[in-house]
């Protein structure tokens, strides 16, 4: 029996059930980044009062260590807001906050690259600032971003490997243990090195697909 | 023709910072009459367009829609009340504007570039509006483009399409904002003879342009505008025939080459 079989193939289950905690935390992380990340952009642009609240968010977010961030929402959180109460919630909590710093710019450098006359032609048929943005400003912007979008899950699939140092049961926290088992970390490491590339790299290719289409469909060039 | 003329622009004025760039216009446009815009570039004829539906706003003057002032009615103390964002909204969807860019919104088909103000702002129903965009699409020739994004077409097709999304509103007049200056050659005839038909339909037109045939026999009226003036105007024969001013003489015999 080779090392490979005893050390990896017979321990799928395992790797498998590491795998899909770690979709789980990057999925929620990812719905959390995106609706964070419209709203601290919405708000720096548009809400005049708080907007200096808005970029020292999104500066600190984005300046801070994922590993710190993680620790400070882990450790701190519960200390101050009582929440959250479980290191699964903690992981995406910190997840979510990074990624939301970068796609609010990601998000503003969208909005930005609208051209000024596509919004003239809205207010030009009668149209209110209101449907012009919801219409035409937000949905261009959207689709202009969607391929970096993507590219940001693939900086959360590779931050979330450090949710196994607070135990939540990822693919690294599961490899780890089988390491630990047997003390052999040749076969284990590199195959939860290969499941993570292999991953990452399709989500990056879909990324690239989905740019390549809006590119031939809308004309639009990824932001 | 009637008393209260679609446009009248009474001495609009508009300066951005110091550059006054229009200087005293004053010119009125009859229901189905077309008027042609011609001139130097920065004579101001963009920025009058745009002062005329409001993207920009002037800085003194007033523009007439049908007799209504689109920068709000005076009060009896002389002072002017300025109208709210949703009256000139509500003014600014009887002018269909044609921009230089077209400016079509990419994410949306052809037929849903011309439906969306229809149901947005006329708040018209679905089925009707997409009937009158195909009215709008047959009137620019470009019925079978519907299902198509902005991005398939070419530059006269897209300013096409702008035309009819502009119609599909209805508008009292339509101005035209260099409508073929980035048209490769080949394409603007499409463009110009589309408006041809819109001129011969009886549509309200005011054209900024840079075709001389078109606004030599399109037209009804030519107003050339130099240094945010109009310089010289009247029916395209006596402007192209025997222009009274020199400077539109220069300008036509370079044009005219």
């Amino acid at each position: 029996m080779s090392n490979w079989e005893r050390l990896v193939w017979n321990q799928r289950g395992l790797l498998w059930q590491g795998l899909a905690v770690t979709i789980e935390v990057c999925a929620i992380a990812f719905a959390m980044a995106i609706v964070g990340g419209l709203l601290l952009c919405l708000v720096r642009m548009h809400v005049r009062p708080l907007r200096p609240v808005a970029i020292a968010l999104i500066e600190f977010f984005r300046a801070t260590p994922i590993f710190v961030q993680l620790m400070w929402v882990n450790y701190v959180w519960p200390e101050l807001f009582g929440w959250p109460n479980t290191f699964f919630t903690a992981g995406w909590v910190a997840l979510g906050l990074q990624s939301s710093g970068y796609l609010a710019e990601t998000f503003r450098a969208g909005i930005e690259a609208v051209p000024r006359g596509h919004r003239e032609a809205g207010y030009s048929v009668g149209m209110s600032p209101f449907q012009v943005y919801r219409r035409i400003v937000l949905p261009e912007m959207l689709l202009t971003v969607a391929p970096s979008i993507v590219n940001q899950f693939t900086v959360i699939v590779k931050s979330s490997t450090l949710v196994s140092v607070i135990t939540v049961p990822d693919l690294m926290l599961q490899a780890m243990k089988l390491v630990n088992i047997w003390y052999e970390p040749i076969e284990v490491l590199t195959a939860t090195a290969a499941i993570y590339i292999g991953f990452v790299f399709l989500v990056s290719t879909a990324g690239k697909a989905l740019a390549d289409y809006q590119r031939r469909r809308f004309g639009l060039n990824a932001a | 023709m009637d008393a209260i003329p679609a446009i009248r622009v009474v001495d609009l004025r508009k300066n951005f910072g110091a550059l006054e760039v229009l200087r005293g216009v004053s010119f009125d446009v009859h229901r189905g009459s077309v008027v042609s815009m011609i001139g130097a570039s920065g004579s101001g004829k963009s920025t009058l367009l745009r002062c005329i539906n409001r993207l920009e706003t002037p800085s003194a003057g007033e523009v007439f829609i049908d007799g209504e002032p689109m920068g709000g009615p005076v009060t009896a103390n002389g002072e002017r009340k300025e109208r709210p964002l949703s009256d000139i909204n509500r003014m600014r969807r009887d002018l269909g504007m044609v921009f230089q860019q077209f400016n079509l919104w990419p994410h949306m088909t052809v037929i849903g570039n011309v439906i969306e103000a229809p149901l947005r702002v006329r708040r018209m129903k679905r089925k009707a509006a997409i009937a009158l965009a195909e009215e709008c699409l047959a009137r620019v020739h470009l019925s079978e483009k519907g299902t198509e994004y902005p991005a398939r077409l070419s530059g006269g097709q897209m300013q096409r399409v702008a035309i009819a999304r502009a119609l599909a509103m209805q508008p009292k007049a339509m101005l035209f904002d260099e409508p073929t200056s980035s048209l490769d050659p080949e394409l603007t005839d499409e463009v110009l003879t589309v408006m041809r038909e819109l001129a011969a339909d009886g549509t309200t037109m005011i054209v900024v342009t840079h075709e001389m045939a078109f606004a030599r026999d399109a037209s009804d009226r030519v107003l050339f505008l130099h240094n945010g003036q109009i310089e010289e105007e009247g029916p395209p024969d006596q402007v192209f025939g025997a222009p009274k001013s020199e400077r539109c003489r220069q300008f036509l015999s370079k044009k005219l080459q």
